[in-house]
């Protein structure tokens, strides 16, 4: 999927309409993330809205020589969750979220209403090896960096690229054919 | 890094992830528009993990959009708002509601001083009521001893000081022979010593019988030093004499300050 520079440029200069069509790209994914770290609806939905309301405000910081819009996206959301994670009226309500994973989530959620089984994510997430599950889910949905992951793995930076890079490989296959 | 290298060595995952370090994400960024490979490549683990993502995510509501919007908004009009965002309706309430109370507490002030004055004037005019008709006795008094100086029915007799007692002392007396009344001025009398009065005796002559006439005392004082004495028997003379407290029944010779004789 091509990056769509001209709605990010004409959100920066204020366009609510390409802001739309960007929300309606990109939401549900960020969504994903943030739901994966604060796993509850009503305070992931919240933070979901502050997220784009985040990236309205500061639009003009990103640049598309900088990096991926998406990457950009990613930052934002999975800092303001871990925000909320951090606040206290949080941690009075929970605990032990970091032991959660995406694959948890995905089997635990049958009766959400979701198109999953249609492109066979949730198939390929049942079979995926617990050392994927546990690298994409540190570098992927709760933003670690990869020396971050490396030390938290116990294993060397190299493993960690290439396991990454197998472990995104065989879910593309899955996602895109 | 040539193009092949850079995909195979996993760190466009960790670059799309936001994992990768600063150094290393300018060569990725630099890869990516140097070599559509890359950047093809970058955009299908993009499109993998988006896709993962979304599968993670519950149905997102509408109406989060719609709260977007309106906070996006708001911020906006707030933001236009806070040019002018002195509230002076508010303002202008307050002023008034501080200064309609000012306004009360100053009236309620005003009205206490004001009771406050009007009973210090009220016994302020009692005071000088009763200072009023103090004068006007006084004045009555004087006018009565005045028209007694001036009556041609009262005779002036000065009774000389005893020499052996009080040769410096007189007293003047004004005599209505014809209804037996006197006014006796004591300015010539020394000042009597604590504890003693003066007592005013008529006296007979053949034989000397002094009768008392009364004390100088303020209950028959007219005016300064003026005092009135009536329904005394018929005088020959009269003598003043210094007397204990109360006076006596016959006069102390001794302290007999003036005395003198009348003559018709």
């Amino acid at each position: 999927m091509e990056q769509p520079n001209d709605l990010i440029i004409e959100m920066q200069n204020g366009n609510e309409k390409a802001f739309s069509r960007l929300y309606t790209m990109y939401s549900e994914a960020i969504y994903g993330i943030i739901y994966s770290i604060v796993l509850d609806e009503e305070t992931a939905e919240e933070l979901l809205q502050d997220v784009f309301i985040k990236v309205w405000n500061n639009a003009s910081s990103y640049s598309v020589n900088k990096g991926r819009f998406f990457t950009w996206l990613l930052n934002i959301a999975r800092n303001t969750a871990i925000d909320e994670t951090r606040s206290k009226a949080f941690k009075n309500s929970r605990k032990n979220l970091s032991t959660t994973n995406f694959v948890d989530i995905l089997s635990s959620s049958d009766s959400l209403n979701r198109k999953t089984n249609t492109i066979g994510i949730k198939k390929f997430v049942d079979a995926l090896k617990p050392a994927c599950i546990k690298i994409i889910d540190l570098l992927y949905f709760k933003g670690f960096t990869q020396a971050e992951a490396s030390k938290t793995l116990e294993i060397p930076l190299g493993t960690l690229k290439t396991r990454n890079r197998t472990c995104i490989n065989e879910l593309r296959v899955m996602v895109l054919g | 890094m040539n193009p092949e290298e850079l995909i195979a060595s996993g760190n466009l995952e960790l670059y799309v992830c936001g994992a990768l370090p600063e150094d290393e994400v300018l060569e990725v960024q630099k890869a990516i528009q140097d070599f559509p490979e890359v950047r093809h490549e970058v955009e299908l683990i993009e499109q993998s993990l988006l896709h993962l993502a979304e599968t993670v995510a519950p149905p997102v509501q509408a109406m989060s959009w719609t709260a977007i919007l309106n906070a996006i908004r708001n911020d906006n009009n707030t933001e236009e708002s806070k040019v002018r965002s002195i509230n002076w309706p508010a303002i202008t309430g307050w002023a008034a509601a501080i200064l309609f109370m000012g306004g009360i507490m100053w009236m309620l002030k005003q009205t206490n001083d004001l009771n406050n004055s009007i009973q210090v004037t009220t016994t302020e005019n009692t005071v000088l009521r009763e200072e009023k008709s103090k004068a006007e006795n006084q004045l009555a008094e004087n006018n009565e001893v005045l028209e007694v100086l001036r009556s041609k029915d009262y005779q002036v007799y000065t009774l000389p000081g005893n020499q052996a007692v009080a040769p410096e002392a007189f007293a003047k007396v004004y005599l209505n022979k014809q209804e037996n009344i006197a006014y006796i001025d004591t300015k010539g009398l020394p000042t009597p010593p604590r504890g003693k009065v003066y007592q005013v005796w008529s006296l007979k002559m053949e034989p000397l019988t002094p009768t008392s006439m009364g004390l100088i005392s303020t209950e028959n004082e007219m005016g300064e030093g003026i005092f009135k004495f009536v329904n005394f028997p018929d005088a020959e003379a009269f003598g003043i004499t210094l007397e204990p407290e109360g006076g006596s029944e016959m006069p102390t010779m001794s302290q007999l300050y003036t005395l003198g004789v009348i003559t018709i």
